[in-house]
């Protein structure tokens, strides 16, 4: 049971960095309808600069600064290039990111090299905590609760601010947005950085607990695709369910069956789409045209 | 917008075209002797036109069609080495497995379009990779299959071709090259491929019209399966051996690629010629650069951005593209 327990916790743990991943990823498809490859490695870019950022600045402030520099290299990329693939088919933004994903990935090679870093959890949260009923690492706690303050704070700035009602305006109707006056092309970059910016503080919380290599972005790419499907595409509660859908049941079958705990979340995927083809809770959208 | 107007003729001027360069290939000085290169790009030739079934003449952006290939590339070695050492019932149900899973992922995918179309096909050809990757009592896991050779063909008594010979098997791929190609030619350009492209165009009055879409787009991804499942079993007797890697996500991204750098989507040779350049200029930049990838990233970049109608596009003055 205690075995049991342990694993669903870790469940819940990777469930949660992957939400607040896909959180990310499902903002920019439901608004641009971009499929946003660089996802993967911009979480990457998130954990490598904390990784030099620590030994300067300590953990804490690397917390702050990484994801602000994540979201720096998302801004620059919507301006360049990625705002030019808005409203085409989705293959081209897909195709563009594609290929920004693979120079990027290429850019961590030659800056950080091939091997893997393993970065230590600072030193306050190092150690675990007696829960009542079982021992469970400090870190991973803390980094649970910080990735719900994040999804609440998200969702708070969504659903209770002004901008947050013209994000979900633009994305469901954007022409209308633009002729009431929107700045449609500054709201659809605010949103791509906030996305990208998601995606670097989930690399950072993860880096302790995941191996930083130059893959990892991939890694997290296929889990976040299959959450955005499987909860629905630009659904924000689709995306949190799916989120722990995954990362539970991926944990608990390595207890039972570690061979195919790869395979659980596509399979999930599969089943659900035959039942519910806009995933947990897709609304009938845009996408669909 | 690639199109299939005036006859069908079984073979057209510019395919002989193609298929006299590559009969002449291996003498041309210097890059003659690269057989092997040349072989390897008469296969993913082949499989970025059964791809561009998909992409030029149905619209579909099928993102995860290295599953395809990978399936078909992993079933002829296993049959080569469990069920019967030969070079003919291997590559036979390279085609049959490939076309069976891509019949059984159409069911899945048929009724979706635009970007639900291309995460279900990612996230799809992510499982065969996985799979490839655990079950290793019948894929080998990490370290593959090696030891498929290539046996001899030919009648008894009669005639027999080592195809362990290189350049033996570059003619052998040659003609199934030309076959398949014959062959998807006069499959776009039938009846079929008409409906095809009305349903690129637009699917909905397709429908109106009476013809049962989602039947139509279940077949076109089957048909395209099978020929994407023969180029799979063609590369693993190219190549000895099958690995994981044959089914890594980038290897349906590649595809795409080729298919849209050549002109893919204006042009039915497209596909070819793209694969010419980017299997050669691949091979070029990794025998000189260390971090060729960024190079390749941003070329990719570039060419999606500026000549998304391809090289064919933009020779022939075609702008026009489904990308936007």
């Amino acid at each position: 049971m205690a075995e049991f327990l342990s694993f669903a916790m870790n469940g819940l743990v990777l469930g949660l960095i992957f939400a607040v991943v896909a959180l990310g990823f499902t903002l920019i498809v439901g608004m641009m309808q971009v499929i946003n490859f660089t996802h993967g490695v911009l979480f990457a870019f998130g954990a490598y600069f904390a990784l030099s950022l620590q030994k300067y600045v300590g953990f804490g402030w690397a917390l702050i600064f990484a994801p602000i520099l994540v979201g720096l290299i998302g801004l620059i990329l919507e301006r360049l290039v990625i705002r030019r693939t808005y409203g085409g088919n989705p293959l081209f933004g897909l195709l563009l990111t594609f290929g920004l994903a693979m120079a990027l990935e290429e850019v961590i090679r030659i800056v950080w090299g091939k091997p893997g870093y393993s970065v230590a959890a600072p030193k306050f949260l190092a150690g675990s905590i007696d829960m009542g009923f079982m021992f469970y690492s400090k870190y991973r706690l803390f980094l649970a609760s910080l990735a719900i303050f994040i999804i609440l704070l998200v969702w708070l700035f969504l659903e209770k601010t002004t901008y947050g009602a013209i994000i979900k305006a633009g994305a469901s109707d954007s022409e209308m947005v633009m002729a009431l006056g929107k700045n449609l092309p500054r709201i659809r970059m605010f949103v791509f950085t906030i996305g990208t910016i998601l995606a670097g503080v989930a690399g950072v919380i993860a880096a302790p607990i995941w191996s930083v290599r130059p893959s990892m972005g991939t890694s997290i790419l296929m889990p976040a695709f299959v959450i955005v499907v499987l909860g629905g595409v630009g659904s924000f509660w689709g995306s949190i369910l799916a989120g722990l859908i995954v990362g539970m049941s991926t944990s608990i079958s390595i207890m039972f069956w570690a061979r195919i705990s790869d395979i659980i979340p596509f399979v999930l995927m599969a089943v659900i789409l035959l039942f519910r083809p806009r995933g947990l809770m897709g609304e009938k959208s845009v996408l669909e045209v | 917008m690639v199109s299939s107007n005036g006859s069908a003729k079984w073979i057209s001027n510019p395919m002989w075209i193609v298929f006299i360069a590559f009969a002449f290939f291996p003498y041309i000085p210097f890059v003659g002797r690269y057989i092997s290169l040349g072989t390897e790009v008469l296969i993913w030739s082949l499989f970025a036109l059964s791809f561009n079934i998909l992409l030029g003449y149905t619209g579909l952006p099928s993102f995860g069609h290295g599953g395809f290939f990978g399936i078909g590339a992993y079933t002829a070695g296993i049959i080569f080495l469990r069920v019967y050492k030969g070079v003919w019932i291997p590559l036979v149900m390279s085609i049959l497995i490939g076309g069976f899973f891509a019949a059984m992922v159409g069911l899945l995918v048929a009724k979706k379009r635009g970007i639900y179309f291309a995460l279900i096909t990612i996230a799809i050809s992510q499982v065969f990779y996985f799979i490839a990757f655990r079950w290793d009592q019948l894929t080998g896991g990490e370290t593959g299959l090696s030891g498929v050779d290539r046996m001899s063909i030919g009648l008894p008594g009669l005639f027999s071709i080592k195809l362990s010979t290189p350049i033996h098997y570059y003619y052998f791929v040659l003609a199934i090259f030309i076959l398949c190609t014959v062959l998807i030619w006069k499959i776009v350009h039938s009846p079929f491929g008409k409906v095809l492209q009305s349903i690129r165009e637009n699917e909905l009055r397709a429908k109106y019209l009476g013809y049962h879409t989602v039947a139509y787009k279940w077949a076109a991804f089957t048909i395209s399966g099978l020929f994407a499942g023969l180029a799979g079993g063609l590369y693993t007797l190219l190549i000895n051996s099958a690995f994981a890697f044959v089914l890594d996500w980038t290897q349906s991204g590649n595809v795409v690629m080729m298919t849209l750098l050549g002109g893919g989507t204006v042009n039915f040779f497209g596909p070819i010629l793209g694969a010419a350049i980017f299997i050669t200029s691949r091979d070029l930049l990794s025998a000189y650069w260390e971090s060729w990838m960024l190079l390749y990233g941003l070329m990719f970049v570039f060419v999606i951005l500026f000549i998304p109608s391809g090289i064919l596009g933009l020779i022939g003055g075609k702008k026009q593209t489904i990308l936007r």
